[in-house]
């Protein structure tokens, strides 16, 4: 039996709509204008360009340039189509087909939180990471330099001679165990009274006064140092502008802006105060800091001590940006002493239930800087500007 | 032809425009993004086609690759000097002299590429979207609106920014006399005089009004250049009210809030709904008679737009 569908034809050279009389047949699409004129659209020819939705009618184009298109409002037309045009079919949306699809779009829903979930917990943070440790240290270097400049501007910052050669000191001495070191490391006195150390990219490390006024030795402030130096040296703040810049591009893809996600990723940039390492990052600063204090020779228990004083800013409000990014927990302090009990006996390493062995061995004990009156210095900071 | 009302209609549904933009956003991400260009084809293809006038769907002809290949031009010849100008400076620790300079330059840049982008993705759009099967077009080019927005912006500077509304006059006769729908363009008759009075006292009550003020300027803006274009003997005409779109923008404002993004494109559809209820060709117009006039373009501009981050309407 013959089917016969009503429809609209558009010769694609006016506007005027023109009823059509369309019957699908074997080797193409009939069509009977209502001016008595004839066609046949071979069915590889024609394109369907709209009717893949409900209550969308079916919109079907041939030819190049100027295009004839064919409109038939009932989607029942395309199942009878589809029929005719035999293994051309395929050219043509199958109405059956949207049941299938919405499942497919419910899977995809899953699928989508899965990727998500991934990409943010895998996939951007070793991402981040390989990128890293390309970025040239000179760029690393301008961008600190530019952040340091916002951050700690120099009217800020605080010079006294005593303090500058004793800083010097500990530097060189936790310099030196670095082999090949590209980063050239300047520290920075800011004449603020908050518990806070921070490191820029490139090697900039700024430390505030009132860190400064609660370490009670030189070893202390070393230990500071040295966990911020492997931040710089494992390239953290370069890894972690890369990651916020990254998770930006994840957001604004699921917004369905990509040049939005550029400026973001711009913007992100300029906010590396507010940057926060992971746990992981802490901890790797920690480990590597502890690492370099020993190889320095310094006494590991000035870092242990000023983690053990930074506890009581646990309990202080969130402000105290030291102690909210670096959480000085007894965790970690945990840590510190084992490394620096595997480290100082390797011979007695060993566990018992999992649990490393503290080593009692004592450690070399030779004062940083003993000419230098540290209480002394660190309290007078204050007046001395 | 009879004297009547022709209106824009639109049949298109928030759940379906969900699952095509969750499919996008699947894609999307599995393809670090270059779906993206596939995606917005797939969503304007949509949207046009459920938008009826006198008894045929709007269609879209712009394709993924035509997208991605301007986006990669755009990228090209403005993204990179771009970021060359503007980051690099910094990002080497230059003096600031290097980076005052890199800025100026940087502005420079956007002063050509705002009006590329502005024309060039018009030119792209109008050129790609077809009703009856004729092809709308923009029919100039960019270089030709680069003095109107040059002295726009030089005016606004002078002027401390009381120029606008003739700038904006000036910019609207462009864009929308030079829009085709095959052999016929729109007409456009507004003035500056009629909304400067308007725009100053929006700008006086700006900071008593927390703003809204603007937002008031910014729909009887709206209104206006609707109810003052043309098309043959018809005229548009918009009736969308301040209060209409307060609610419209808080209502959609909410559901996207507490949703956290999900309703969008339900808002997305509120907001087509109401335009279009609002909105009608008055007047007698033999559509018939339009003839096909197709001219092709590439696809550069719009991508720019996007880059620079500008929005555009469709007009």
């Amino acid at each position: 039996m013959e089917e016969i569908w009503e429809g609209h034809f558009l010769d694609g050279k006016t506007a005027a709509q023109r009823k059509a009389m369309i019957s699908p047949e074997p080797d193409g699409l009939k069509i009977n204008l209502d001016n008595g004129d004839s066609l046949v659209w071979p069915y590889d020819e024609i394109r369907q360009a709209q009717g893949h939705f409900e209550g969308e009618p079916v919109r079907l184009e041939r030819g190049e340039g100027i295009t004839e298109v064919l409109i038939v409002g009932n989607t029942d037309f395309l199942t009878a189509l589809r029929k005719q045009a035999g293994e051309r079919a395929g050219r043509f949306h199958d109405p059956g087909f949207r049941r299938t699809r919405w499942w497919l779009t419910f899977y995809t829903a899953i699928a989508t939180l899965a990727v998500c979930f991934i990409a943010y917990k895998w996939g951007i943070p070793a991402l981040a990471k390989s990128m890293a440790a390309h970025v040239p240290v000179k760029w690393e270097q301008g961008l600190g330099k530019t952040e340091l400049e916002q951050l700690a501007p120099p009217g800020n910052r605080l010079h006294n001679p005593r303090l500058d050669i004793a800083i010097k000191r500990i530097m060189a001495r936790l310099i030196r165990p670095i082999p090949h070191c590209p980063y050239q490391f300047r520290v920075i006195v800011c004449d603020v009274p908050i518990v806070n150390a921070f490191a820029l990219p490139g090697g900039y490390i700024v430390v505030f006064r009132g860190l400064l006024e609660e370490t009670r030795t030189p070893e202390e402030l070393a230990g500071v140092l040295a966990h911020e130096m492997q931040h710089v040296l494992k390239r953290h703040t370069t890894q972690r502008i890369i990651q916020d810049t990254s998770t930006g591009l994840l957001l604004s893809a699921m917004a369905g802006d990509v040049t939005g996600s550029m400026a973001f990723g711009m913007k992100s940039a300029r906010t590396l105060a507010l940057l926060e390492y992971s746990r992981g990052e802490e901890e790797e600063a920690d480990r590597e800091g502890m690492k370099l204090i020993l190889a320095a020779g310094i006494d590991p228990q000035g870092m242990i001590r000023f983690f053990e004083t930074l506890k009581k800013y646990d309990k202080m409000p969130q402000f105290l940006k030291y102690a909210s990014t670096h959480p000085a927990t007894d965790d970690r302090i945990e840590k510190l002493k084992e490394i620096v009990s595997a480290q100082t006996s390797p011979a007695k390493k060993g566990t018992i239930g999992g649990k490393i062995v503290l080593a009692k061995a004592p450690v070399k004990k030779e004062r940083l800087i003993p000419e230098i009156a540290w209480p002394s210095l660190v309290k007078g900071l204050r007046s001395s500007k | 032809m009879e004297n009547d009302k022709r209106n824009l209609t639109f049949f298109g549904n928030g759940g379906t425009l969900f699952g095509i933009h969750l499919v996008n956003l699947f894609l999307g991400l599995i393809t670090l993004g270059i779906y993206f260009f596939w995606a917005r084809v797939k969503v304007r293809k949509y949207i046009w086609g459920q938008l009826e006038f006198e008894g045929d769907r709007l269609s879209y002809h712009g394709t993924g690759l035509e997208t991605l290949k301007g986006w990669l031009k755009a990228l090209v010849i403005f993204g990179i000097p771009y970021f060359v100008v503007s980051q690099l400076p910094r990002l080497m620790g230059l003096g600031r002299v290097f980076v005052i300079v890199g800025g100026l330059f940087s502005v420079l840049l956007i002063m050509v590429f705002i009006p590329m982008a502005t024309v060039g993705s018009r030119r792209y759009r109008l050129s790609r979207t077809a009703w009856r099967g004729i092809r709308f077009s923009f029919q100039k080019v960019w270089r030709e609106y680069v003095p109107i927005f040059l002295r726009g912006m030089i005016l606004n500077l002078l002027t401390l920014g009381f120029y606008s509304p003739y700038y904006q006059a000036r910019r609207d006769k462009f864009l929308i006399a030079n829009s085709y729908v095959g052999n016929r363009n729109f007409e456009y008759d507004g003035n500056g005089d009629d909304l400067f009075g308007s725009y100053f006292l929006s700008l006086v009550l700006a900071i008593p009004t927390l703003f809204f003020s603007l937002f008031w300027y910014h729909v009887k803006r709206t209104r206006y250049v609707w109810d003052h274009t043309t098309f043959g003997d018809a005229r548009f005409e918009c009736m969308i009210t301040f209060g209409g779109m307060f609610w419209l923008y808080l209502g959609n404002f909410l559901m996207v809030l507490f949703t956290i993004g999900f309703a969008y494109p339900w808002a997305q559809v509120r907001s087509i709904n109401y335009l279009l209820t609002n909105l009608s060709l008055n007047g007698p117009v033999d559509l018939e008679t339009i003839q096909q006039d197709a001219q092709s373009v590439n696809a550069t501009g719009e991508e720019l737009s996007s880059f620079l981050d500008l929005d555009f309407d469709l007009g």
